[in-house]
């Protein structure tokens, strides 16, 4: 049950913070078909965290999923540090999407088998939502990374900056044996080797290289409840108006 | 949601004096007189083109500036509900604008072309979003009111000339349903919430009030009139009559959840006709002319918008394609 | 340009000054792509708009949430602008007197009053 219970949170915490941060691209992206593209994937995500949360209230008798996004403590969130960055310029939204979603399209993969039944219904019905995501990705990479000299150059630094910090996402949690030996999940080692036997030829097709990393560079710490200083202000940002009457109804 | 589009005096007498081939205009005002639709590819006098350029550009421009009050707070709504509805609804508003910018490029005019116009000042927005959207009061009075104003002025469109321009606000005028209905629950819920929350309707309402009155444009007193406009079905209504019809539909919405106005002389006459006290139309002018509240910052993001993306539209141009006019 | 004192924690995380002032680029436009949507299996597509994009791919990634967010969609198509061929609108007189070719019109065609006199002249019982 705490097993099940700690990925259902890092799942959600996940598509929350990715959900919130990619929609702050409504309206500033750069043109306006990609702004309704990205905006509608973020509300997907925050679609996604939305379900897993209620998931967590009707299965396992936690709080109602609003409860849980909004007025939970920074350090109950367990979400992996690469999804909390700030958006910066398309160049580093678009590899974390592109990293990311390759990411949750194998879990929520693998999660269509689920022996935890609510998770594996979740996973059936969200497929398609990120089919798309993945889709989207893709054909964005291609075409910028044929494009200019500066698109090249510009994805290229935003893979090597963002390698460690996807590499953190499979970070693994308390209860791996656990997650697997009841098939509720293949866990996060598996996870790890089927992304990178899938976004290593997608990124050299597109004429984009790996970067080698250590695994003392790899940005753990999410999924135990450190982050950085950017969550804390994520999330006071995101409660602002709640918190201006806690007990009030919005 | 959009604003009403701004067509100066001057413009309106030049077009008054404008000439052009006789019997090709004969053809395409006795086609308008029908009730027939204008295509892109049809006859259109020099001035229509200009004219209509400038309304669906001006529109399309209130479209994507006006993503940016409500954007203020898009990170900050206060749950899920409200979350997942303000993102789609300002998503919707650069859906509008992508949708108006392509019935405008039909004319001959590209979207960058518009929107260098729309950075450089050249080219206007509706007034009403060089306001600052100061509370998360502020989105739900947005919501509900510039957003039914601008349903006002954009089912009345509908009913215009030019094939292009009604099947956007077609498709517009539907997903406007869906913003009313969203302002709407926003604004009941902060009006009959707790204290605080009335509290914050109650100041964004006061706030908002004069903007509202300036939405549809100056008083038709004061404001020249092109025959010529009305004739070719560019415009449809006169800004005082669109102005009523909105007072009529929404100040008794609001007055019916014990909301105040700050206008004593605002009533209702026996005919139909509201009163209201002076809106002050020099500010309006004033922040029409670009010495509002907020211009600055909403022309300053959309060119970061622009230019920050400069360089993904430049890596993704195909230089072997050419491009002509879309059909929409 | 000033510092811009900006409601929005959006507008303040952007790199504002990172762009400079003056008219910005009109040579960057893509080209335009027309949409057809199939709502249900079995029903028309139907032009529903344009999407600006530089390859078909991306021009169905891009019309998917421009034309297709809401509702129901079986299909996506697109073509590229240029592909599509139209007669001019001049030429539309072609078609002016079609409507009167009553003869390819099933309610051309109406034989009940002359089978009621038939009926009436040989004495066929009525049903």
């Amino acid at each position: 049950m705490e097993a099940t219970k700690e990925l259902l949170y890092k799942m959600a915490d996940d598509a929350l913070i990715i959900g919130h941060r990619n929609s702050e691209w409504t309206g500033i992206g750069p043109m306006l078909e990609e702004d309704l593209a990205f905006s509608s994937m973020a509300q997907d995500k925050i679609g996604h965290a939305f379900a897993l949360y209620n998931i967590l209230h009707t299965a396992f008798g936690e709080a109602d999923p609003d409860t849980l996004a909004f007025k939970r403590s920074e350090k109950d969130f367990r979400s992996a540090q690469f999804l909390e960055l700030p958006i910066g310029e398309y160049d580093f939204s678009l590899i974390r999407h592109f990293l990311f979603d390759h990411a949750e399209h194998l879990r929520y993969d693998s999660l269509a088998q689920s022996t935890f039944q609510p998770l594996a219904q979740l996973a059936k019905k969200v497929k398609g939502e990120i089919k798309y995501h993945v889709m989207h990705a893709d054909t964005f990479l291609k075409q910028l990374g044929k494009g200019s000299e500066e698109s090249h150059a510009r994805l290229q630094s935003a893979i090597n900056y963002s390698w460690p910090y996807a590499l953190g996402v499979f970070e693994p949690g308390a209860h791996e044996a656990e997650l697997i030996s009841t098939g509720t999940f293949i866990g996060e080692e598996a996870l790890k080797d089927l992304w990178l036997a899938r976004v290593t030829p997608i990124i050299e097709a597109a004429g984009f290289s790996v970067p080698a990393t250590t695994q003392e560079q790899v940005v753990y710490g999410g999924r135990k409840g450190f982050h950085s200083e950017h969550l804390a202000s994520l999330l006071a940002e995101m409660t602002e108006v709640t918190n201006i009457d806690i007990d009030a109804e919005w | 949601m959009y604003g009403n589009a701004y067509i100066s005096p001057e413009d309106a007498k030049r077009m008054n004096e404008s000439t052009d081939d006789a019997e090709n205009l004969e053809i395409f005002e006795a086609r308008i007189t029908r009730g027939e639709k204008i295509e892109p590819g049809d006859w259109m006098p020099a001035e229509y083109r200009k004219q209509l350029i400038r309304m669906i550009e001006q529109h399309a421009h209130s479209e994507i500036v006006g993503a940016l009050p409500e954007g203020t707070w898009i990170t900050r709504a206060p749950n899920f509900r409200r979350k997942l509805a303000l993102i789609a609804k300002v998503q919707d508003e650069i859906g509008h604008g992508q949708l108006l910018y392509s019935a405008a490029e039909t004319l001959g005019k590209t979207r960058e072309q518009m929107l260098a116009d729309l950075i450089s000042g050249k080219s206007k927005y509706s007034n009403v979003f060089n306001y600052p959207a100061l509370t998360w009061a502020d989105v739900a009075v947005i919501g509900f009111l510039v957003d039914g104003a601008a349903i006002v002025n954009q089912v009345i469109n509908q009913k215009g000339s030019y094939g292009p321009y009604c099947r956007a606000l077609e498709r517009i005028c539907y997903e406007e349903s869906f913003h009313l209905k969203q302002g709407h629950d926003n604004f009941v819920y902060l009006a009959t919430g707790s204290p605080k929350q009335r509290a914050m309707l109650q100041e964004a309402v006061n706030r908002w009030y004069r903007p509202l009155l300036h939405f549809f444009g100056p008083s038709d007193r004061d404001s020249q009139h092109s025959e010529k406009l009305m004739k070719w079905k560019i415009k449809l209504a006169s800004n005082d009559d669109m102005r009523n019809q909105f007072l009529d539909q929404y100040i008794p919405k609001i007055w019916e959840l014990g909301l105040t106005l700050p206008d004593p002389e605002l009533k209702r006459n026996d005919n139909g006709i509201w009163e209201f006290g002076d809106p002050d139309w020099a500010e309006f002018k004033r922040v029409i002319s670009g010495d509002g509240p907020c211009n600055a910052e909403r022309l300053e993001v959309r060119r970061y918008a622009e230019e920050a993306g400069r360089w993904v539209r430049t890596a993704l141009m195909n230089k072997d394609e050419r491009y002509v006019v879309p059909l929409a | 340009m000033a510092e811009l004192n900006s409601l929005d924690p959006r507008v303040l995380r952007l790199d504002l000054k990172k762009i400079e002032d003056g008219d910005v680029a009109t040579n960057t436009h893509l080209i335009t792509y027309e949409v057809f949507h199939q709502e249900k299996r079995g029903k028309q597509a139907v032009h529903a708009g344009v999407v600006h994009a530089s390859t078909p791919d991306m021009a169905l990634v891009m019309a998917k949430e421009t034309f297709g967010r809401r509702g129901k969609t079986a299909a996506i198509w697109v073509v590229k602008t240029s592909e599509i061929y139209t007669l001019a609108s001049e030429d539309e007189d072609m078609f002016e007197t079609t409507p009167e070719k009553l003869h390819r019109e099933p309610g051309f065609y109406k034989v009940r009053d002359r089978i009621e006199a038939y009926q009436k002249r040989t004495a066929v019982p009525q049903q």
